[in-house]
C-alpha cells in the first residue's frame, strides 16, 4: 500500500499507449498543442492541470471521440488510424465521464450489463426466443456482473433505476459499467469530483483495487492533488493545451512551471 | 395482501431473469390469455369483433413495433403508417404472385419486406437525431403514400387503386369468420409481442436503451450505433409490417392507400405515448384506449349534447376526438411520460403493501 | 424557355408561402428550442378566425369592408394571443428542462387540440377569403418571350408581405430589447433567467409573434386556396424547408422555401410525368433528406460540437 504523499514508486517498462505530438483545435480555438506522453502497462497515470487545460479533450482523443488534426496515437504497438469510439472500446479502452453519463432509464444491473455488450454475441433470433445460446449467455454474463456488483458494494441498489441514486453511488455504478467491459486501459475523468471525504476514500480504494487485482492500466484526471500524489505512479501536467510537466509525483510536485501554473506567478 | 412477492425466493439468475418473475404476474397473464382465447369467443358478437376486438389486437402489435423504435431506441418515427402499408402491399403481392403460399404465410413474410425497407429508411438516423429524424421519417410516409398510389405494379395494375385480400383458409378450412380471424390475430400478436418482450430485455434491447438514454456514452462503451439503430428499425418495421398485413387481410379485406396515411402514423404514436414509452404492456393498453375512446365518444356525445340542446354531428364528434387526443398527449407528457403502463406499475406497488401501507 | 421560367417563377412564389410558414417555426425554435409542430394548426386557426369574423361582421352586422377587415384581423390576432398564452401556461411551463423530443411530441398534441378546437368553434367547411388582395393573372416579360410569363398577382403580393415580415423580424431580433432577450433565452435559458429575463413572458411573446406570422401566412394562403383543413397539410411542407435552411436561421427559412418551392414545381413538371406524376408530395422531403446526410445542420445552421 502506498505511503501518503510519497507516490507509489513502482517501475513499469512496457508502453501500452503513446501519444505523439497531438494537436487538436475547434474552429480557431486550440484545445491541445503538440502533446506527447505515454501510458505504460499496469500503471496508474494521472493527468492534471487547471480548468480548461485540455485534460478531457485528451481523453476524448484517446478513446476516439475527437480526432486530432496532427500527431498520432499508438496503442499496443499499432499506430491507429481515425477510429470511432466503439472501435476503441472493442480494443479494450473503457472510460467514465466527468458529468455522469449513465443510462438514466435503466436499472443499475442493466447499466452494468450493457457494459458487457461487446462480449454478448447471440443474434436477434435467439434473443427473441430467449432459449439456447441467448439464455445461457444472459446467465453467464449476469454472473460476471454480480461479481462486479459485489466488488463495488452496490448489491442493495441492483434493481434501482440509476436516475434516482445519489451522486456518489452513480459514480460507482459508472465505474462498474466500465469495469464490466474488462478493459485493458481504463480512463477515469474526475472520478472523485464532487464527493465528500468518505466517498473519495472509497473511490480511491476501488481504483487501487482494480489496478492491483485485475492489473488494469488506469489513466485518470483528478483535481484533488492529495489523491493524485497518493495513488498515481506518474503524472502528466497540462496547461492551456500544452504539456508543462511529466514524471513521478515527487518530481512534478516540485517543478517550477507546475507550481506557477497552479499558484499563478507575478510578472 | 394478495399481490406480494415475499417468500418467493430466487435460487438462480435464470429464475431472477424470467419474463414474469413474480408468481401473481404469471397467474394474471395466464388467466388473461385463457379469457382471451377461451371465454371471449363465446361472448363476443360480430359487432364487438369488428369494431373492438380485431382492431385492438392488430393495432397492439403495430404499437409494440413503434414502441420498439420510439420507446426503447429513442428514434421518433412519423412514418409508421407507411410501414403498415408496406406490410399490407407486400403481403398482397406475395399472395398474388406466389398463389401457392397460404395467406397467413404471406402475412408473416411481409414483415421481412417491411424490415428491409425499414432498414433503408433507418439509415438517415445514423447522421441525424431528434426532430430532424422525425421530419426525415415523414419522407418515408409521403413516399409511401405516393408509391401505393402511383407505382402500378404495387397494386397489380388495379385501375381503381383498391385491392382485395385473398380469402383466409388453412388445410381447406375456411377461417374468415370473425371468431377465427380474431383468434389468428390474437395468436400472432401474442407470439410476436412476447418475442419483442424477450428482445427488449436481452442485450440487444439494452443496446437500444443505451442509445436512447445517452447515445455518445453508449458508443464509447462499445455499442455500435449502426447495428443498434438499424436493428431497432428492422425489428420495429417487421412488427409494424406484420400488423399492417393483418390489418389489410384480416380486418379490412379490401383497401385503398388512404388506409395507411399519416393519420395512421399519428394514431400509433398516440397509442405509444398514452400507453407508455418503453413498455410492451403499455402498447396494448394504449391500443385499447385509442380504439375504445372514439366508440365511446360517438355513443356518449350526441345524447350529452342533446341535454343542453346542442345537436352534435359526426364531424363535431371527430373534432372533439381530436381535441381530447391532443389534450391527453400533452397531459401524459406533462404528468406521466411513461403513460398508462406506469400507472399500472404504481398500482402494483400500492397493491404490494395493501392493506398495510407501512 | 418561357415555359421553364414560368414554372420556375410559379415555384418560387409558392416557395415564398412555404417560407412564411417556416418562419413561424424558426422563431419559436430560436427562442425556446421547441420544434413547434403546431405551427400548421396555428395557420389554420388564424385563417379560420379571420374568415369567420370577417363573414359575421360583413354579413350579419353589415359593417363596411374597410372597417370589418382590420376588426377581423384584430380578432384573429386576439385568438392567436390566447393560443400563445395557453401554450405557454399549460404546456411549455410544465415541460421546462424536458428533452427537445418530448416537447416536440407535446406540440403534436397541441396540434390536434388546436385543430379540433378551431374546427369546433369556427366550422369545418371551405371558406373563400377575400382580404382585398388582387387575384388577377398578369403577364410579365412579354418583351422577352413570346406570350410572356403568366403570374398570379396574389403571389406577388405574398412575396411582398413575406419580404416585409422578414425585414421586420430581423429588426425586431437585432435592434429591440425584447429581441436581445429572445436571443439570450435561446442560447441558455437558465443563464438568461439568472440575469433577470422573465422566461415565461419571453415565451409568450415569441409564441405570439409566431402566431401573428401564422396569421399572415393564413391570410395569404387562405386568399389563394380558400380557408380549409388542408392548410395544415401545406404546413408540413415547411418542414423540409427548415431542414434545408437550418432550424435557427431566418434567412435560411426564406432561401430554403424558395429552393423547395422552385425545386418541387420543376421536378413535378419535368420529372413527374416519367414517374407517374404526383411526385410533388415527397420530392421536397427526399431533397431535404439527401441534404441532411451531407450537411446535418442545414444551409445556414450552426455546427454543433458535441462534448462529453
Amino acid at each position: 500500500m502506498a505511503i501518503p504523499g510519497e507516490g507509489r514508486s513502482r517501475v513499469f517498462d512496457e508502453v501500452l499507449l503513446s501519444v505523439e505530438n497531438i494537436s487538436l483545435s475547434f474552429g480557431g480555438v486550440r484545445a491541445l498543442s503538440d502533446i506527447s506522453f505515454d501510458i505504460r502497462k499496469g500503471e496508474i497515470r494521472a493527468i492534471i492541470g487547471p480548468n480548461g487545460a485540455g485534460k478531457s479533450s485528451m481523453l476524448n482523443c484517446i478513446n476516439g471521440f475527437y480526432h486530432p488534426q496532427q500527431g498520432a496515437i499508438t496503442y499496443k504497438g499499432v499506430r491507429r488510424a481515425r477510429m470511432r469510439p466503439h472501435e476503441a472500446a472493442a480494443q479494450g479502452i473503457a472510460r467514465t465521464f466527468q458529468n455522469i453519463a449513465l443510462f438514466k432509464g435503466m436499472s443499475t444491473l442493466d447499466n452494468i450489463m450493457t457494459g458487457r455488450n461487446l462480449r454478448m454475441k447471440s443474434g436477434l433470433f435467439w434473443q427473441a426466443l430467449r432459449i439456447g445460446p441467448a439464455a445461457r449467455e444472459e446467465i453467464e454474463h449476469r454472473r460476471v456482473v454480480e461479481r462486479i456488483i459485489d466488488f463495488l458494494e452496490i448489491q442493495h441498489i441492483r434493481k434501482a433505476p440509476v436516475g434516482q441514486l445519489p451522486y456518489g453511488l452513480q459514480k460507482r455504478v459508472e465505474l462498474g459499467r466500465a469495469l464490466a467491459a474488462e478493459p485493458e486501459l481504463l480512463l477515469l475523468d474526475e472520478p472523485m469530483a464532487g464527493m465528500n471525504l468518505e466517498e473519495k476514500q472509497d473511490m480511491c480504494r476501488f481504483v487501487l483495487d482494480v489496478n492491483d487485482e485485475f492489473g488494469t492500466t488506469i489513466c485518470l484526471i483528478e483535481h484533488d492533488m492529495g489523491v493524485v500524489m497518493d495513488i498515481s505512479d506518474r503524472v502528466v501536467v497540462l496547461d492551456y493545451g500544452r504539456k508543462i510537466g511529466d514524471g513521478v509525483p515527487d518530481t512534478v510536485k516540485n517543478d517550477k512551471a507546475v507550481i506557477e501554473a497552479y499558484l499563478g506567478v507575478s510578472h | 395482501m394478495f399481490y406480494r412477492e415475499a417468500g418467493q425466493y430466487k435460487a438462480s439468475y435464470g429464475a431472477d431473469q424470467a419474463i414474469f418473475p413474480i408468481a401473481q404476474d404469471r397467474f394474471v397473464v395466464l388467466a388473461g390469455m385463457a379469457v382471451a382465447f377461451l371465454v371471449v369467443p363465446f361472448l363476443a358478437s360480430e359487432y364487438t369483433y369488428r369494431a373492438v376486438l380485431i382492431p385492438t389486437v392488430i393495432l397492439t402489435l403495430a404499437a409494440i413495433g413503434l414502441n420498439v423504435l420510439m420507446g426503447y431506441c429513442g428514434q421518433v418515427s412519423l412514418g409508421s403508417g407507411a410501414f403498415m402499408g408496406v406490410g399490407a402491399y407486400a403481403a398482397f403481392n406475395l399472395a398474388i404472385r406466389l398463389p401457392f403460399l397460404n395467406p397467413l404465410v404471406c402475412i408473416l413474410l411481409s414483415g421481412f419486406v417491411a424490415a428491409a425497407i425499414g432498414i433503408a429508411f433507418g439509415i438517415p438516423s445514423l447522421r441525424i437525431k431528434g426532430f430532424y429524424l422525425a421530419c426525415a421519417t415523414l419522407a418515408a410516409q409521403f413516399f409511401g403514400d405516393w408509391a401505393f398510389l402511383r407505382i402500378k405494379w404495387v397494386t397489380n395494375h388495379t385501375p381503381s387503386g383498391s385491392v382485395n385480400a385473398p380469402p383466409i383458409q388453412m388445410f381447406g378450412y375456411d377461417l374468415s369468420s370473425p371468431t377465427a380471424t380474431y383468434l389468428i390475430a390474437l395468436t400472432i400478436t401474442i407470439v410476436l409481442g412476447l418475442a419483442a418482450k424477450n428482445i427488449v430485455r436481452g442485450h440487444i434491447g439494452r443496446q437500444w436503451m443505451a442509445i436512447r438514454d445517452m447515445d455518445i456514452a453508449a458508443e464509447i462503451i462499445g455499442v455500435r450505433p449502426l447495428f443498434a439503430k438499424l436493428s431497432a428499425f428492422a425489428v420495429s418495421s417487421f412488427l409494424i409490417g406484420v400488423a399492417g398485413a393483418m390489418w389489410a387481410f384480416l380486418y379490412l379485406g379490401s383497401w385503398e392507400p388512404a388506409a395507411f396515411s399519416i393519420d395512421r402514423s399519428f394514431q400509433l404514436m398516440f397509442m405509444v405515448i398514452i400507453g407508455g414509452l418503453g413498455s410492451i404492456l403499455g402498447s396494448a393498453l394504449g391500443a385499447i384506449f385509442i380504439v375504445l375512446l372514439p366508440i365511446f365518444l360517438n355513443q356518449a356525445l350526441p345524447p350529452l349534447g342533446a341535454l343542453i340542446g346542442w345537436k352534435i354531428s359526426t364531424a363535431t364528434v371527430s373534432h372533439f376526438e381530436s381535441m381530447i387526443f391532443g389534450a391527453l398527449i400533452v397531459f401524459f407528457l406533462v404528468v406521466e411520460p411513461h403513460g398508462l403502463a406506469r400507472l399500472w406499475s404504481v398500482a402494483k406497488e400500492k397493491l404490494r403493501l395493501w392493506p398495510f401501507p407501512h | 424557355m418561357g415555359f421553364f421560367i414560368e414554372v420556375l417563377i410559379g415555384g418560387l412564389l409558392a416557395g415564398v408561402l412555404y417560407s412564411l410558414v417556416a418562419l413561424g417555426f424558426v422563431l419559436i425554435f430560436k427562442a425556446s428550442g421547441v420544434f413547434n409542430f403546431a405551427q400548421g394548426a396555428m395557420v389554420l386557426a388564424a385563417a379560420l378566425a379571420l374568415v369567420r369574423a370577417l363573414e359575421v361582421m360583413q354579413v350579419q352586422w353589415h359593417w363596411p369592408f374597410g372597417l370589418a377587415l382590420p376588426a377581423a384581423f384584430a380578432f384573429a390576432a386576439a385568438v392567436m394571443a390566447l393560443i400563445a398564452w395557453a401554450a405557454e401556461r399549460l404546456v411549455l411551463r410544465k415541460l421546462v428542462n424536458q428533452e427537445g423530443i418530448i416537447l416536440f411530441m407535446a406540440t403534436i398534441g397541441v396540434t390536434f387540440f388546436i385543430e379540433g378546437l378551431a374546427q369546433t368553434v369556427f366550422g369545418a367547411d371551405v371558406y373563400p377569403l377575400n382580404i382585398g388582395l388582387p387575384k388577377e393573372p398578369i403577364f410579365l416579360l412579354e418583351s422577352l418571350f413570346e406570350g410572356g410569363v403568366l403570374v398570379n398577382e396574389l403571389d406577388i403580393w405574398a412575396a411582398v408581405i413575406a419580404g416585409l415580415l422578414v425585414a421586420g423580424l430581423a429588426v425586431f431580433f437585432q435592434r429591440t430589447r425584447i429581441g436581445r432577450a429572445l436571443r439570450a433565452v435561446a442560447d441558455d435559458h437558465a443563464a438568461a433567467q439568472s440575469v433577470g429575463i422573465a422566461l415565461n413572458q419571453i415565451w409568450f411573446i415569441v409564441w405570439l409573434v409566431a402566431g401573428l406570422v401564422a396569421l399572415a401566412a393564413g391570410a395569404v394562403w387562405g386568399s389563394k386556396l380558400g380557408v380549409q383543413f388542408s392548410l395544415t397539410l401545406l404546413a408540413l411542407k415547411a418542414l423540409p424547408v427548415l431542414i434545408l435552411g437550418g432550424f435557427t436561421s431566418v434567412p435560411g427559412a426564406i432561401v430554403g422555401g424558395l429552393i423547395i418551392g422552385a425545386g418541387e414545381k420543376l421536378a413535378e413538371v419535368f420529372l413527374g410525368p416519367s414517374m407517374g406524376g404526383g411526385i410533388e408530395i415527397w420530392f421536397a422531403y427526399v431533397v431535404a433528406l439527401l441534404f441532411l446526410l451531407v450537411r446535418p445542420q442545414g444551409l445556414f445552421g450552426e455546427r454543433i460540437i458535441e462534448r462529453v
